[in-house]
């Protein structure tokens, strides 16, 4: 099985790499480029812990194989937010929506998605959005009411700009 | 969880692809979204000697009107297709159906075509596609062939495409009159589950709204493929729209009885069938109060 080449572009860096074709991304992601802050949990598309944003829209890393991805965007929890947290990543925090933290990367991936689609999404909204991100700590209410909170904040800073 | 090694080939083409998979031998198969297929090769359920590609394909992705059909790429991913303005203006129940696959993470990477070429007895687009009188157009090295839905699939994981063959594009003929659909599905949760069982209900009006012209209720998840219930839609059709109100019972259990549910890991069969009833009758109660309300509007 020969290694193909690919050129990714991860968290806004250019990766040219060659990959066996039997390799998901998130082999990829952890083994090759050290991101490790995507988790693997199920492996079969179920859990949403690998959850990464592929051209802005969150996919399965585990589901999707490196070589089917080239030349395309990835973001990983390690892209989103910089020297000072993610406005998302802070509110995770302020209102406890972080208790193991194994789901948080795939949850914060999502949630961004959301809100770069959608800047107020309703809590329905929100509750689509991560139904295919489990968590088995919070009970959910606190991470909703995180996504709610930024929603409502970036509206808000909207409503200042006018 | 590792995945036994394969050969990867990249097409750049339908007829490239096409071409690929002829020379690669009948144990070759095409990636579109790969939310199946990897997982399949994952658990070893299938395992390939040779996948290719169709990733660098972008122009099988469209959602096009043209004349009195919609056509849409087998590429069209699930999420895409969801909140589309053609689709919602003419097939909202086509709509509502690809929005309820899986989870936002396999809709935005799973294809329209991958979910028909599947072939899951259980598939949320399928019932919509037969209750729309869809069909398929299956690309070959001879040529192209179109294949009405309604004989596409023949049995769980079967479909009448031979190896060599690749699924181009779904045609769905536009309703030129009044018409309402509704899909409903049964799962375990609320999300991210596949449908123990999933019903489909499109009807068609008069132009001026008053008489039921055309039923079609196809349910899923409850025999080898897909199904429509003739003797269910039969009971609708010609009434006026108050009369169709008052035969929602005795059609839902038509269509129940139609129902070749087993039991399995998930739910039993009398259960399934049960459920078929209650679906065919809110379907049917939510699309004539539709076409109801379409009195006077047009």
């Amino acid at each position: 099985m020969n290694r193909l080449p690919i050129h990714l572009v991860v968290n806004k860096e250019d990766y040219h790499l060659f990959v066996k074709p039997n390799r998901v991304l998130l082999d990829v992601l952890r083994e090759d480029l050290e991101l490790t802050g995507t988790k693997e949990g199920c492996g079969l598309g179920k859990c949403g812990a690998c959850t990464v944003l592929l051209n802005g829209r969150p996919v399965h890393a585990c589901l999707t194989l490196a070589l089917q991805v080239d030349g395309c965007e990835i973001t990983t929890i390690e892209g989103i937010g910089g020297e000072k947290m993610h406005p998302l990543q802070e509110a995770f925090v302020d209102k406890g929506a972080i208790q193991c933290g194994f789901c948080t990367p795939g949850m914060i991936n999502t949630a961004k998605a959301l809100l770069d689609e959608n800047a107020n999404p309703s809590e329905e909204e929100i509750k689509q959005a991560i139904a295919g991100n489990l968590c088995r700590c919070t009970g959910y209410n606190k991470i909703v009411d995180a996504i709610h909170s930024c929603g409502c904040q970036s509206k808000k800073k909207k409503g200042g700009i006018k | 969880m590792r995945i036994r090694p394969f050969d990867f080939k990249v097409a750049t083409s339908l007829a490239d692809a096409l071409n690929q998979l002829d020379q690669a031998g009948s144990n070759a198969r095409v990636l579109a979204g790969g939310t199946d297929l990897v997982l399949n090769m994952k658990k070893k359920n299938i395992l390939p000697s040779t996948l290719i590609s169709l990733h660098p394909i972008k122009n099988l992705e469209y959602v096009e009107e043209k004349n009195e059909m919609i056509h849409i790429g087998a590429l069209a991913k699930h999420a895409d297709l969801a909140i589309h303005p053609i689709l919602e203006k003419y097939v909202s129940i086509l709509c509502q159906a690809v929005g309820l696959i899986g989870s936002w993470q396999v809709r935005n990477i799973g294809t329209i075509g991958g979910n028909l070429c599947n072939a899951s007895p259980a598939a949320d687009a399928v019932p919509p596609l037969l209750a729309l009188d869809a069909a398929v157009v299956i690309a070959t090295l001879q040529g192209e062939k179109t294949v009405p839905i309604n004989s596409f699939f023949c049995g769980p994981g079967q479909t009448v495409m031979k190896p060599n063959e690749i699924l181009k594009e779904i045609l769905i003929k536009k309703p030129l009159k009044p018409s309402a659909g509704c899909y409903l599905k049964l799962r375990r949760r609320k999300a991210v589950d596949i449908s123990l069982a999933g019903v489909a209900f499109q009807a068609e009006s008069d132009p001026s709204g008053q008489r039921i012209e055309q039923v079609k209720i196809a349910l899923g998840g409850v025999a080898p493929t897909a199904i429509r219930v003739p003797d269910a839609e039969n009971c609708l059709v010609g009434l006026s729209i108050e009369d169709a109100f008052q035969k929602i019972p005795m059609c839902a259990d038509k269509a129940a009885n139609a129902a070749k549910p087993i039991d399995d890991v998930r739910a039993t069969a009398d259960y399934k069938r049960t459920i078929v009833n209650v679906f065919v009758q809110r379907c049917a109660q939510h699309v004539l109060t539709t076409l109801k309300n379409y009195r006077g509007q047009s």
